[in-house]
């Protein structure tokens, strides 16, 4: 699911819950939740300003299928 | 969470939308020395069309050239945009803005220019007489304006979502709106407010079946052209649909890039097929190179592919690295597709269509005059929701004069008008009634129906008959609207925007069935009456309320000097 988020990496700064401008994720209680998965425009804003690397985007598979 | 609050806030201007032309309006306005309000939807570090980043900047520069002048680009212009630019806004809010917003781009910190030659890479396409494109890296550029804005100590309102316009004397008095993450209520009152919300997406169905896979902004949703039309505020243009052509599963943009550099269009049987449709042939154009692949795609010639093999190695690798520079994840899609830089062939399509603006020299929505006012006293529109403006370039450059002119009409407003406090409960029970309902139709269901329709009626071809049972349809929607419910405000900011794109889609239809001919096809193509009838429909369709609610439609004629 796009995006997908490394808890490993993550330091729950919040910056891509403030940045996502499809309001997909949310910052709670310490964790990054992807709540809407499939409201992902792939613009890559969350990945690019995660001061940590903790983000990669990944494809739906209708969209590497067809 | 806690229980919502109320809000009232007064300002001497208020921009809606903060995206690039918005954030350019804040900025004039702020250096003009008013109190300025910011709202946006989403945050405006990474909100609207170029929220993930941009590759070009369109302009002509006075270097000498012959096709590098002013009066080239207004012939230029009044070509590929013919019927839907007026060449005197266009230079009002682009050529005299163009060179300060060159300067404003590189002076808050994204330079146009490669740091190592100080020169412009410039790249031709889109039936440009000369390579017009400025190529640059503008992945950051959306992050760097939003500083700029909160330096100029502009105040700012994320995650607010605009409800409706409200007036006094038929003049602006202010707004209303709930932030989608605390359910706060909001109420504005603002002497000028400044409309920049983009265009209308998601109206439309995508290639995969996903809303928001998508070319342009899927939060852009036609808010406020619903709302400003509810207001008594005219539009344009706004019979037009737009699409690019895209890679097959990912609607992103890339257009530019790949043409821009000099990359084929093919057809299966390996032939570059651009030159039996127009003799620019890649360089067409963006509609005509739509047009195109669809005969293509009718006629079983698809798949259809972008073909980079002749391309040099600095040429490929500068291509492959700009690429991302306009969407950030599209090298990172080509890999996971297995394509490489060596010269596999990348299968493309035809996207989705849009509410938009026909043409990169023009606009579509609220319909501006060369101060960029609209036809209501203190409602401003810019960017890719005003009928004049659109595209990087206008949205620099035309977001400032927005600011500008709004900044002066502004200061002679002696005081703010009032805002009725009866209506301000009706707004506010309206706006949060979806959460209350315990079952009802859910944002996406209405939505889909939306898309069905649209797309079964007024896609690429459309006629009278189509567009009239289109309206029958969407009109009996409107009973289901009662219907919908949300479960959180996630899902009632969602709601609202369904509606819109609903109410956006029935202007479109009836803007549409009156222009009784065709018009950059695809974007307007009327099987009915499919040749361009300059004699009577050269110039804009404008739309304003009715006094039953309904689309009424006039014409406004353009002319061109040749």
């Amino acid at each position: 699911m796009p995006p997908v988020i490394d808890e490993d990496k993550c330091n729950a700064c919040g910056i891509c819950d403030q940045h996502c401008p499809l309001d997909v994720l949310y910052l709670v209680d310490g964790k990054v939740q992807v709540r809407y998965p499939y409201e992902c425009w792939h613009c890559g804003a969350c990945r690019q300003d995660c001061p940590t690397g903790a983000i990669e985007i990944e494809f739906l598979p209708i969209m590497l299928g067809v | 969470m806690n229980a919502p609050n109320d809000y009232r806030i007064d300002t001497d201007l208020a921009v809606i939308g903060g995206g690039t032309a918005g954030l350019n309006s804040a900025m004039a306005a702020a250096e003009r020395g008013l109190k300025v309000l910011v709202v946006d939807k989403a945050n405006i570090n990474r909100s609207g069309a170029i929220a993930g980043g941009i590759d070009h900047f369109q302009t002509y520069l006075e270097t000498g050239e012959a096709w590098d002048t002013r009066e080239s680009w207004l012939k230029y212009a009044g070509r590929v945009a013919r019927g839907a630019t007026n060449l005197k806004i266009h230079e009002a809010v682009f050529c005299e803005e163009r060179t300060a917003a060159i300067e404003r781009v590189e002076r808050i910190g994204i330079p146009l220019r490669n740091p190592s030659t100080g020169e412009f890479f410039r790249t031709q396409a889109m039936g440009q007489p000369g390579p017009y494109s400025i190529n640059f890296n503008g992945k950051k550029l959306k992050l760097k304006m939003a500083r700029e804005v909160r330096r100029l100590k502009c105040k700012v309102l994320n995650r607010v979502q605009v409800s409706n316009l409200f007036l006094h004397d038929g003049e602006l008095a202010g707004f209303t709106g709930f932030d989608i993450r605390t359910g706060d209520f909001y109420q504005v009152r603002a002497k000028a407010i400044i409309i920049s919300t983009g265009n209308t997406n998601r109206m439309f169905k995508s290639q995969t079946g996903n809303p928001f896979n998508l070319w342009y902004c899927p939060a852009c949703t036609g808010d406020l052209h619903r709302q400003a039309f509810d207001a008594g505020v005219e539009l344009a243009n706004m019979e037009y649909i737009r699409m690019t052509i895209v890679p097959k599963g990912f609607s992103a943009p890339g257009f530019n890039a790949f043409f821009g550099m000099g990359s084929r269009l093919v057809n299966s049987l390996g032939e570059p097929f651009m030159e039996r449709y127009h003799p620019m042939a890649e360089g067409a154009p963006r509609n005509i190179m739509v047009w195109s692949t669809i005969q293509e795609l009718k006629e079983g010639r698809g798949p259809i592919y972008v073909d980079c093999r002749h391309l040099s190695q600095k040429d490929m690798e500068h291509l492959f690295a700009t690429l991302g520079y306009d969407k950030d994840t599209l090298p990172d899609f080509f890999v996971k597709k297995g394509y490489n830089l060596g010269g596999t062939m990348i299968e493309m399509t035809v996207s989705e269509p849009m509410q938009a603006r026909p043409g990169e020299q023009c606009g579509s929505g609220i319909k501006i005059d060369e101060t960029c006012a609209s036809n209501i006293p203190g409602i401003f529109a810019a960017g890719d929701s005003a009928d004049q403006m659109g595209c990087l370039h206008m949205c620099v450059a035309g977001g400032y004069a927005a600011g500008k002119n709004a900044a002066d009409y502004a200061a002679k407003v002696n005081a703010l008008r009032p805002m009725d406090a009866g209506k301000m409960a009706d707004e506010k029970a309206r706006i949060f009634r979806p959460l209350e309902k315990k079952s009802g139709m859910p944002y996406w269901e209405f939505e889909d129906i939306v898309r069905y329709i649209t797309t079964d009626h007024f896609g690429p071809v459309k006629t009278e008959k189509s567009l009239t049972t289109a309206l029958t349809k969407l009109d009996r929607l409107d009973a289901a609207r009662e219907d919908l419910k949300a479960d959180n405000l996630h899902e009632l900011m969602r709601v609202h925007e369904a509606t819109n794109i609903q109410q956006v889609a029935k202007i479109t239809a009836t803007t549409a069935l009156a222009r009784k001919e065709s018009r950059f096809p695809p974007y307007h193509y009327r099987a009915d009456f499919p040749e361009t009838d300059d004699a009577n429909f050269c110039g804009l369709m404008v739309a304003r309320k009715g006094t039953e609610g309904e689309v009424t439609t006039r014409f406004e004629p353009l002319s061109y000097e040749d």
